[in-house]
């Protein structure tokens, strides 16, 4: 280890908390008003909407099988979860139940891509809250 | 112009090495893939071929590295199956290894091996999310860059560490005499 080493070291740290804190800040907010706004994510395939869900309590899933493979999506809980795949890197399994507006999931092999969002109706919501 | 008895030699010796070292490598990624990471970064992963990709840059010359891991990334797409995303691995490794390359070559009184893997394993990551936003054209998948960062760190260190040891045992090989830089 040299010098630089270290050097590098601390700028890389300080450069991913710098891009964590406005999120803690947000996610702070968001979640207040989780409870009575349900979000939606949109599921898109090759860039094409597949199908928009909204995260509700009950449980549902979706199911997506095109020519480049199979995913299958669970809904439960207010959040949303890649369960299945068969992709051969199966990294979209690990990005594990998400419930905040922004969060994504993503199956790079297949064209997946799940983003959570606010409710249509509800505008951007960044105005609301102050 | 035929090359001299000392010269082929020398070009024999590197193409045996490049070929051992896609072997090892690809075997690397393989004994990867089997370990089970229960962690929720999505593409974090060891980077253990990284090693070979390291120690080959160390020895031999950048063109040579560049083989590796253009060999190194298609041999495990064939082996795993996942030539739908060969591109984006290409494009991970590729970036990876120019980075590493041009630190071997400029930055190497200031940053040790470890410095230098840290970087190369977070280059990957920062290549995979690029060519995963330009595909769903969306900056969106940056949000797990912090999370990338810090778990590139950790593996960095331990790849550099490996590479520290790796290389002090492979110059004690006779074969490797004539790479060694003085």
């Amino acid at each position: 280890m040299k010098r630089g080493d270290l050097l590098l070291i601390s700028v890389i740290l300080a450069a991913a908390l710098l891009l964590m804190v406005p999120r803690w800040v947000q996610g702070g907010q968001i979640s207040e008003k989780n409870h009575n706004t349900p979000l939606t994510a949109v599921i898109k395939v090759e860039g094409k909407v597949f199908q928009t869900v909204t995260l509700t309590k009950e449980e549902q899933t979706v199911e997506i099988r095109t020519k480049r493979g199979y995913n299958l999506i669970k809904v439960q809980d207010y959040g949303i979860e890649m369960v299945d795949a068969d992709c051969p890197d199966e990294i979209c399994l690990t990005f594990g139940f998400k419930t905040k507006k922004g969060d994504t999931i993503v199956c790079l092999p297949h064209r997946v891509i799940v983003e959570v969002e606010g409710t249509g109706g509800e505008g951007e919501g960044t105005d609301a809250i102050i | 112009m035929p090359l001299s008895d000392e010269e082929t030699s020398l070009v024999l010796k590197r193409t045996v090495m490049i070929a051992i070292f896609a072997a090892v490598a690809v075997v690397l990624s393989i004994a990867e893939s089997m370990i089970p990471v229960n962690i929720q970064i999505p593409g974090a992963k060891l980077g253990l071929a990284n090693i070979m990709i390291l120690t080959c840059l160390y020895f031999l010359r950048a063109r040579d590295a560049l083989m590796l891991v253009v060999l190194k990334t298609i041999l495990t797409a064939f082996i795993f199956g996942t030539f739908s995303s060969l591109l984006f691995s290409l494009f991970g490794s590729l970036f990876s290894f120019a980075v590493m390359a041009f630190l071997m070559k400029l930055g190497r009184r200031r940053l040790s091996l470890v410095g230098i893997s840290i970087t190369g394993g977070i280059a990957h990551n920062i290549g995979q999310l690029a060519a995963a936003s330009i595909v769903f054209s969306t900056l969106n998948i940056f949000y797990y860059l912090p999370a990338l960062l810090i778990s590139g760190i950790a593996t960095g260190i331990l790849v550099g560490i490996a590479v520290r040891y790796l290389v002090t045992s492979l110059s004690r090989l006779s074969l490797f005499d004539p790479f060694m830089k003085a």
